[in-house]
């Protein structure tokens, strides 16, 4: 056993000690390592990290000219005045975004296919066909992007919220339909079925989807996963990894700045999960309240 | 004959010594190891010449500089987000800064009236007579009125079976969603049977109105159609309710049947998820 944790100790050094060694007292080396070290990662990180924040934390919204009388500024200027105006411009914020929503809602209801409504006000999601919720759960627990506060302090939420998302990709730990295939002239289904159960479907759930204007929800279930749902899970996570590791290469390749997307993170129960999952279609509409 | 033990001691030996120090010859002349064998020729061949240290760090360098690299690619999500929960936020939107508190008062007053009518205007969209959600995932059937629930049961939807037949047909059993509505109730009906009942019973098909087609009882006592030869009806394999076990219908069990065929009309909502 020691003899183990000596040949584990000495393989753990092996990488490190000869390059430690190699730069201790030893100017030149320790300059011509920075010098090819660090403008890769260096360069990366302002193309893939530091542009993108850039560009959406300090970009300027486009803003409403607004005819400013000067006697009123100097008026403004009063803590008191500034403190209503703080909230009131808070308000207003806040039913600019409840506003988008209900329009976004109304505008859903003119199409047939179902549609998708998170209210993380109120913690609900929604199935809604024609302006009628189908299906209503409640959502356990949320989590959401900094970005969006940034966007909110930007004034380009109402914008960002106006018109309906569409979904565009999805990623998932379960098939969006479970289709056996049967080839004929087999056994029928209901013949089959007097001899045995039919076994019920026992998938854990976890999925992302991607809708346009970068926004991306992740779905987990509330219960505890199996450990066949774990590996899925861990599987799902990996290839979500890659798919985004991927998604920046191939912006950098057409020499645009990766997006950053705005994630919001729900818990649901595993039923609820499922059903949303499966009863959304392709390219379906979402309306979103934060 | 040295072990391979010394030999490592005489690399990272010489790994110690600064650039300018001359390896082998700098070591006591009683201390010079005996001419190595072929093998420890190769490892002899590892001691770097004064000269390559920087090329060594320079290689050390880049290598950690990819590894660093791939770290950042994969983690660029997540580095954002702690760049923006670090960033301050500016308090006021910039479409606000300039107007006054009037012109304020007066847009959220506006917004409030804006949203009641537009919450109004969806409320006017839930159906007030009795209609039915399906909801196929759970194999559960819900009947409503308003927001109000009147019933609530189990049922038993598409199986999601892909039936593929020898001449290369094949067909999906699922249960359409969306929302679709009553299009005919029949008392008593009689199923009249389509080629895939007979293709997956491996029987021969039959002409399109031969009896063999017609089969009575097995719909239960009613029947609702809901567009494209999909219906609610009835079921003889009651014990199979609450599983995905048909061919795209929606079957319910006697009561519940006979409290949807009683509540809905022609022309009423089925919303099925």
């Amino acid at each position: 056993m020691p003899d183990v944790l000596h040949k584990i100790r000495l393989l753990l050094r092996k990488p490190f000690l000869p390059l430690l060694r190699l730069l201790a007292g030893n100017r030149k080396a320790q300059i011509l390592f920075l010098l090819f070290l660090l403008p890769l990662p260096l360069a990366l990180f302002v193309l893939v990290v530091a542009l993108p924040v850039r560009q959406l934390a300090f970009e300027a919204a486009p803003a409403k000219p607004a005819a400013v009388d000067s006697s009123n500024h100097q008026h403004l200027k009063e803590p008191e005045d500034e403190a209503e105006k703080q909230a009131l411009a808070e308000k207003r914020l806040a039913l600019a975004v409840e506003e988008a929503f209900w329009q976004v809602r109304h505008q859903m209801s003119k199409s047939d296919s179902i549609g998708l409504v998170i209210n993380l006000s109120d913690s609900l999601i929604i199935l809604e066909v024609k302006g009628v919720p189908i299906r209503q759960s409640k959502i356990i627990r949320y989590d959401r992007s900094d970005a969006l506060d940034h966007l909110a302090a930007k004034g380009r939420l109402r914008q960002w919220l106006a018109g309906p998302f569409i979904l565009q990709r999805e990623l998932a730990t379960l098939p969006k339909a479970p289709i056996r295939i049967i080839e004929a002239p087999k056994d029928t289904i209901e013949a089959e079925q007097r001899k045995t159960e039919i076994p019920i479907e026992d998938r854990d759930v976890h999925f992302t989807w991607e809708f346009d204007r970068n926004l991306t929800i992740v779905v987990e279930q509330e219960q505890t996963p199996s450990w066949e749902g774990r590996l899925q899970k861990l599987w799902y996570e990996t290839q979500r990894t890659w798919n985004t590791a991927a998604a920046t290469v191939d912006s950098l390749a057409q020499r645009r700045l990766p997006e950053h997307r705005f994630w919001i993170a729900l818990e649901l129960h595993r039923d609820d999960a499922k059903a949303i999952y499966r009863a959304l279609p392709r390219n379906a509409n979402l309306a979103l309240h934060l | 004959m040295m072990t391979s033990e010394q030999t490592s001691q005489n690399d990272t030996g010489a790994n110690n010594r600064p650039p300018s120090a001359e390896p082998a010859a700098a070591l006591p002349s009683e201390a010079q190891p005996a001419p190595p064998a072929a093998s420890q020729q190769l490892e002899a061949g590892r001691t770097l010449p004064p000269a390559m240290p920087g090329l060594r760090a320079a290689a050390c360098g880049l290598l950690t500089g990819i590894l660093f690299t791939l770290v950042i690619l994969f983690a660029a999500p997540v580095l954002r987000e702690w760049l923006f929960a670090i960033l301050p936020e500016s308090q006021f939107s910039l479409e606000t800064r300039n107007m006054d508190i009037a012109q304020l008062q007066r847009e959220v007053q506006q917004a409030g009236k804006r949203i009641a009518s537009l919450q109004r205007r969806m409320e006017a969209l839930v159906p007030r007579q009795p209609y039915v959600i399906v909801n196929s995932s759970g194999n559960r059937i819900y009947v409503m009125s308003g927001k109000k629930l009147l019933h609530e049961g189990i049922c038993s939807t598409g199986s999601y079976v892909l039936l593929k037949a020898q001449d290369d047909r094949q067909w999906i059993f699922s249960t359409p969603r969306g929302m679709f509505r009553i299009q005919g109730k029949v008392k008593n009906p009689v199923w009249r049977m389509p080629d895939w009942a007979f293709i997956e019973e491996g029987r021969p098909v039959p002409p399109p109105n031969s009896p063999e087609r017609f089969e009575r009882g097995v719909l239960g006592d009613y029947a609702l159609a809901f567009g494209n030869g999909y219906l609610i009806h009835g079921t003889l394999y009651q014990r199979l309710l609450g599983m995905p076990v048909t061919h795209g219908c929606v079957r319910l069990g006697d009561d519940d049947l006979r409290i949807v065929y009683q509540k809905l009309e022609l022309g009423s909502k089925v919303f099925i998820y």
